[in-house]
């Protein structure tokens, strides 16, 4: 009951505040200005991530004709419901970042596993020109970088060396 | 005053079949990556983005059926257009019938969290326009400064659309095309989104707690405001902690560094903050939904730790691509977000029934097995990603061999998703009930007495 008191009084001081002067028009025009400083810094930060995100060599995890029809390949089967890139994705498979360069992997066992399957991944129903350009869109991620980071520097303050640099090669 | 607009009470339903079902698909891919090849009419490969979209459904349908439920109430005016409110919902049940029938078909072409025919994207924009344009025309008839909670949906509503039409900026083609770059944007784009769903679930959240204690200087304090900032500065650059390890550029990783999750701690701040100056009469009459508050707080606080962990560089090396990442997800999605939401559902109840409405007993005992079983779900994953992460670095273990040591963690994962997915059954059928009831009754909807005491 005492709470609903305060309420009135609250409000009845609010509603004397507003009576002087303070228009509603011009708490729309402050608040649109507000909005568009907001969006206006999301735009600045969306430029610099468009433009400077990456640390990767000119030409390297480039995506070639053929590796951009295996992304929507990629894509269409829901490949990312059990594997990762970069450790994002599905749980269930391997990582594939680096499948097309790993040591005794490659391109040949990334297009058998695909076009055959294994023991508890099914075969993707695809030809085997299709295979091609996922193997071709795996291999442009395989040229990127290196995924996990194995060999690391830790620093005092929670960081690692590699952050600094592409340093992963 | 203007009466509860049956449209909004829709939205919290479907919101809650959302989470039912997305708990059943859950349920249903947790067993999978235990027992492969179960239940093989719905493989792995269409139950988990079942799970991940009705999910985001329920958080979507909630957080913006209560935007429409509240707006009015606080503005002390009905939603500009009624008409858009329904036409918003009548898409959303398209698209939902849309989205779950390609899933069924085995049609993707999307990405991750939005793997469904990119087409059907086009519709969420288009409906999520038509929140902006009517939440906006709305918002401003109302006189005064604006409380937290407005600019927490004004900015969630705005960038919810910019971030997701900039998620699908895949579909135009670049001549320098590059899977990283390929990758921060859709992480950037990933984390402002989320980001901006917070700020409305956040928001709801503040609402619910004022109406509850019925104190308003909080949402009109600089802690509030604070938080909003911060809430925002994260929405910005609070993303990049997920894409540590992929080799971006160094100044997004150490910004993401600095800005950690500090968001958290001033919303657990402020909901202690609360918590202590609730009028001990006002709360027992909301006892549900003050119960779901108390739960998002102490979630707040599991989470917050797990989050600062997991944002520093040098421990995420670890975390990173494991099961501690789901269970942070985890955390976030059902031990805050779904808390908050049932606390905004049980209080709409209460108001359309006068009182709790509904059997309080079954209510409570979905309460606690819902957290209860949370918590032991929640500990089998980070369990399941200690072990991934210590001999994916450390060891020359295969993938294969790696998942063998981890099966016993996804195993308890598994089976406290039966516990969890019990208790979420009692409250959806419950709160269901309760919101159906005056459709159900042919009953009027009530008019919201408490804002007659709340008029602003």
């Amino acid at each position: 009951m005492s709470y609903n008191m305060d309420l009135y009084r609250i409000d009845l001081s609010r509603i004397e505040n507003m009576s002087h002067g303070r228009s509603t028009s011009f708490q729309g025009v402050h608040q649109r200005a507000i909005i568009l400083v907001l969006v206006g810094l999301f735009a600045v930060q969306t430029a610099l991530t468009w433009t400077s995100s990456t640390s990767v060599a000119p030409g390297r995890g480039s995506l070639s004709t053929q590796a951009l029809i295996g992304r929507q390949l990629y894509q269409d089967h829901n490949c990312t419901a059990c594997h990762q890139l970069y450790g994002l994705g599905g749980y269930m498979g391997p990582d594939l970042t680096n499948v097309t360069r790993a040591q005794g992997k490659g391109p040949d066992y990334a297009r058998g596993i695909i076009l055959h399957g294994t023991q508890l991944m099914p075969a993707q129903q695809v030809t085997p020109a299709e295979a091609g350009h996922l193997v071709a869109y795996l291999d442009a991620w395989a040229s990127s970088g290196t995924y996990p980071i194995r060999s690391f520097d830790l620093t005092p303050w929670g960081t690692y060396l590699q952050m600094n640099d592409d340093a992963r090669d | 005053m203007p009466a509860i607009d049956r449209s909004a009470l829709l939205f919290l339903v479907f919101g809650v079949v959302s989470l039912w079902l997305g708990a059943f698909f859950g349920l249903l891919g947790a067993w999978q990556q235990v027992m492969p090849g179960l239940f093989d009419v719905i493989p792995f490969v269409k139950s988990r983005p079942l799970h991940v979209s009705l999910v985001i459904s329920w958080i979507f349908m909630v957080a913006v059926g209560g935007v429409y439920h509240y707006l009015p109430l606080l503005v002390g005016r009905p939603m500009h257009s009624p008409r858009l409110v329904r036409v918003h919902l009548f898409l959303w049940m398209i698209l939902g019938l849309a989205v779950l029938g390609s899933y069924m078909l085995g049609r993707f072409g999307g990405r991750e969290y939005w793997e469904f025919p990119p087409a059907l994207g086009g519709l969420i924009a288009v409906s999520w326009f038509l929140l902006v344009y009517n939440f906006f025309r709305t918002a401003m008839q109302g006189r005064g400064p604006w409380p937290a909670y407005l600019w927490m949906w004004a900015t969630g509503v705005v960038f919810f659309l910019l971030t997701f039409l900039e998620a699908y900026s895949w579909l135009w083609p670049r001549d320098d095309a590059n899977v990283v770059r390929d990758l921060t944007v859709q992480w950037k784009a990933y984390g402002a989104l989320t980001g901006s769903w917070n700020m409305l679930v956040y928001g709801l959240a503040l609402v619910v707690m004022e109406r509850i204690s019925g104190v308003t200087e909080y949402a009109r304090s600089r802690t509030a405001f604070l938080l909003y900032a911060l809430g925002f500065t994260n929405l910005l650059f609070g993303w990049a902690h997920h894409i540590y390890p992929v080799p971006s550029a160094p100044w997004l990783r150490y910004l993401a560094y600095g800005v950690s999750m500090t968001e958290w701690i001033l919303l657990a701040r402020m909901i202690r903050h609360w918590r202590h100056t609730l009028d001990g009469a006002q709360r027992h009459q909301h006892v549900l939904a003050a119960h779901f508050l108390y739960a998002s707080e102490a979630w707040v606080f599991l989470n917050l730790g797990l989050a600062l962990l997991i944002s520093i560089p040098a421990i995420n090396l670890f975390t990173h691509g494991t099961h501690i990442t789901v269970a942070h997800a985890m955390g976030s999605t059902i031990g805050i977000n779904t808390m908050i939401l049932f606390a905004a559902i049980f209080h709409t109840v209460d108001r359309v029934h006068g009182d709790t409405g509904t059997r309080v007993q079954y209510v409570r005992l979905g309460f606690w097995l819902l957290n209860g079983g949370l918590v032991l779900f929640w500990l089998s994953l980070i369990g399941a990603g200690m072990i991934k992460g210590w001999y994916t670095l450390m060891s020359d273990l295969s993938f294969q061999d790696i998942m063998v040591m981890v099966r016993p963690f996804l195993m308890s994962f598994a089976a406290w998703g039966i516990v969890l997915f019990v208790g979420i059954t009692l409250l959806a059928v419950h709160a269901s009930w309760a919101l159906l009831g005056p459709f159900l009754r042919s009953r009027p909807v009530p008019v919201d007495r408490s804002t007659e005491a709340y008029n602003r």
